[in-house]
C-alpha cells in the first residue's frame, strides 16, 4: 500500500521538484508523513535544496517501487489464469513436470517479487534518512534551544521560588511576630490585663516559631541530606492533609535528582491537597538503571492547569535535569503527574 | 477617633482592633481587602484609615492604591499605611498634593504600641507620619547638600520630615523647645527653604527637600 502510494506520487513529485519553494516543502511534508506511517521512520523537514534533491531522488526509487508492482499485478495475472485453467478444464497436453515446473518457477519469482517490494521500501527508508535526516548542526542547534529554554525555565523558577518564600516570611512569620509585639506592647500599658496578655503572648511565640520551622522546611527539608529521599518523602505523606499512599523503592540517584523527586512530589501533593478535592493520593517513586521514576496520583476533580505556577516550576524542574515531565488531568480527574528524571 | 482597619491577616486584624478599643478609639469597621475598606470608608466616613499596603486578591500594592484613592474622594480622611518593607515611592506618592493627614511607617512599628498610637494621632490631626527608616533613607540618598548641616540640625532635619511637631522633637532629643526653634529656624536659612509656615507646609517642603 506504502509502495503503491509512493508510486502514484513519484511522477507529481518528480515535478514539483522542478518548481522549488513552499510546493516543494509541501510535498516533501506529504511523504514524510507517508515514510513515517508506513515505515516508521522520523525525519526532519529539509529546506531549499535538500527538499528539491529529496525530491527527484525519492521520485526514482518511487518510478522502481512501481516497476516492482507491476511485475507483481502481472505475475500474479498470470498465476490466476494458470489455476482457473488448471480448476475448470484441464489444459491442453499439460504434463505434470510442466507443472510441477511452473509452480517452482512461479514461487521463485514470488521470492523475487517480494524481495524487491522490501528491497524498494528499504530504499525509500534509506533516502529519507540520507536527506531527511537532521544533520548534526541542526541537532545541535535543537539541543542549544533546549538547553536555552530549561536555563531561563529554571531561572523562573528560582524566581518564583524566592518570591514564594518571600510571602511566606512576610505573610506569615512577620504578621506572627508584629501581633506577638503588639500583645507585649499592651500587657505594658494595660498591668491590669497584663497575665492574659502575656499568656497570649506566650502561646503566640510557640505558633511564630511553628510558622518559621514550616517555612525552613518548605526552602530545604533537611532531612533530604541527613535522612534521604524516603524519609523526606514520609515526612511529606505525614505532613498531607489528604491521605498519601508511598511507595518509594531504593536506589541512588544524585543528590540533585533526589532533591528535585522530593520537591515533585512535595509540589504536587501540595496541588492535590489544595484543589483537587481528592480522598487519597498515591505517590510512587521506582529507580532503574535509566533514571528515577515518579508517579503522583490523585482521585480528585481533576482539570488541573499544566502551566499554572506550581506545575510549571515542577516541569521546569525536571527539564533542567533533562527528564520527561507529563499532567494528565482531564476535568472529572483523575490527576496524574509523570516524571523520569535521568541519573547520569 | 473613629478608625477603620484594613489588614489581610485575621491575626493583626483582632489585634489592632482590640488595641485601638482599648485605647478609647472607635472601630466602626476592620476589613481584609482593599474593595470592602472603600466600602467601609463610604459607609461610615472616618477620621482615621489604617490600611496594610499588600491584601488580597493580589497581594501587591491593593491598599497603597485604596489609600490614595481614599484621599482623593474622601479629602477629610486622613490615611496612615502600613507596609511590610519601605517602598520610598508609596511615601511619595502619598504627599503628591500635600501632607496634610497622612502618614506611612513600617508594619514593625506597631509593635512600639506607643510611637504607634502617637502616630495614629498625629495622623488623625490632620499632622503626618513618616517611618523613621523612609526618611532615614531619604537623608542618605539625597542629592541636595546636607552636610551644611550640623549633626543636631540634622537630628532635628528627621524629626521634622517624620511628622514631628517641635514639642515632640524637643521632648525626643531632650532639649527646649526655644532650642528646637532655633534649630528649625538655622535649617531653613542654610537649605534656603523659606516662605514656610505651618506644620504641614513644613513636612511637605523638608520631603521634597530631601527627595529633589
Amino acid at each position: 500500500m506504502g509502495l503503491l502510494l509512493g508510486f502514484a506520487t513519484a511522477l507529481p513529485n518528480l515535478l514539483v521538484a522542478a518548481l522549488p519553494g513552499p510546493v516543494a516543502d509541501g510535498a516533501v511534508r506529504w511523504e514524510r508523513r507517508r515514510i513515517r506511517k508506513f515505515l516508521d521512520v522520523d525525519s526532519a523537514q529539509p529546506t531549499g535544496g535538500r527538499a528539491v534533491r529529496y525530491l527527484a531522488v525519492r521520485a526514482l526509487v518511487g518510478l522502481l517501487g512501481g516497476f516492482v508492482l507491476v511485475w507483481l499485478f502481472y505475475g500474479g495475472y498470470y498465476a490466476a489464469v494458470i489455476a482457473y485453467r488448471l480448476v475448470t478444464a484441464r489444459l491442453p497436453g499439460l504434463d505434470l513436470g510442466v507443472a510441477a515446473y511452473t509452480v517452482v518457477v512461479g514461487a521463485v519469482l514470488l521470492y523475487v517479487e517480494v524481495q524487491g517490494i522490501l528491497g524498494v521500501a528499504a530504499l525509500e527508508a534509506r533516502v529519507a534518512r540520507r536527506f531527511l535526516a537532521p544533520s548534526e548542526a541542526e541537532v545541535l542547534r535543537a539541543r542549544i534551544d533546549e538547553l536555552s529554554a530549561s536555563r531561563a525555565g529554571i531561572v523562573a523558577a528560582v524566581d518564583a521560588e524566592r518570591r514564594r518564600i518571600e510571602r511566606d516570611l512576610h505573610d506569615g512569620v512577620q504578621q506572627r511576630l508584629v501581633a506577638l509585639g503588639l500583645l507585649l506592647g499592651r500587657a505594658g500599658r494595660h498591668p491590669d490585663r497584663a497575665d492574659e496578655l502575656l499568656r497570649q503572648a506566650h502561646d503566640e511565640s510557640a505558633r511564630v516559631l511553628e510558622d518559621l520551622r514550616e517555612v525552613a522546611w518548605r526552602v530545604y527539608p533537611a532531612a533530604l541530606d541527613t535522612l534521604g529521599l524516603a524519609a523526606a518523602l514520609e515526612a511529606v505523606a505525614d505532613r498531607s492533609a489528604i491521605p498519601v499512599t508511598l511507595h518509594c523503592g531504593r536506589f541512588d540517584a544524585p543528590p540533585a535528582v533526589g532533591t528535585a523527586v522530593y520537591f515533585l512530589v512535595s509540589e504536587a501533593v501540595t496541588n492535590a491537597v489544595k484543589h483537587s478535592g481528592a480522598t487519597m493520593i498515591r505517590v510512587e517513586v521506582t529507580g532503574g538503571d535509566d533514571g528515577v521514576r515518579v508517579r503522583v496520583e490523585d482521585d480528585g476533580v481533576g482539570g488541573a492547569d499544566p502551566l499554572g505556577g506550581g506545575l510549571s516550576g515542577l516541569s521546569r524542574r525536571v527539564l533542567a535535569l533533562d527528564g520527561r515531565f507529563a499532567v494528565r488531568s482531564p476535568a472529572g480527574g483523575p490527576t496524574v503527574v509523570e516524571a523520569e528524571l535521568p541519573c547520569g | 477617633m473613629r478608625v477603620i482597619l484594613a489588614e489581610d491577616s485575621t491575626l493583626l486584624r483582632e489585634g489592632l482592633v482590640r488595641l485601638l478599643v482599648e485605647e478609647g478609639h472607635e472601630v466602626p469597621a476592620a476589613v481584609g481587602d482593599a474593595a470592602a475598606l472603600l466600602r467601609a470608608v463610604e459607609a461610615h466616613r472616618p477620621d482615621v484609615v489604617v490600611t496594610d499596603v499588600r491584601m488580597p486578591p493580589t497581594h501587591s500594592d491593593e491598599g497603597m492604591r485604596a489609600a490614595l484613592e481614599i484621599r482623593e474622594r474622601f479629602p477629610g480622611t486622613a490615611v496612615l499605611v502600613l507596609s511590610q518593607y519601605v517602598e520610598q515611592r508609596y511615601a511619595v506618592d502619598l504627599i503628591t498634593n500635600d501632607a496634610d493627614g497622612v502618614g506611612y511607617l513600617l508594619k514593625d512599628r506597631v509593635v512600639r504600641v506607643g510611637e504607634f498610637l502617637d502616630a495614629l494621632r498625629r495622623v488623625g490631626e490632620g499632622g503626618a507620619a513618616f517611618d523613621p527608616e523612609v526618611v532615614r533613607r531619604l537623608l542618605a540618598r539625597s542629592r541636595n547638600p546636607l552636610d551644611v548641616l550640623t549633626p543636631r540640625e540634622r537630628d532635628v532635619l528627621a524629626h521634622m520630615a517624620e511628622g514631628h511637631t517641635n514639642n515632640s522633637i524637643a521632648a525626643r532629643l531632650h532639649v527646649s523647645r526655644s532650642a528646637v526653634e532655633k534649630h528649625i529656624n538655622s535649617i531653613f536659612d542654610k537649605l534656603r527653604l523659606s516662605g514656610v509656615d505651618g506644620y504641614n507646609q513644613r513636612v511637605l517642603a523638608v520631603l521634597r527637600y530631601l527627595r529633589a
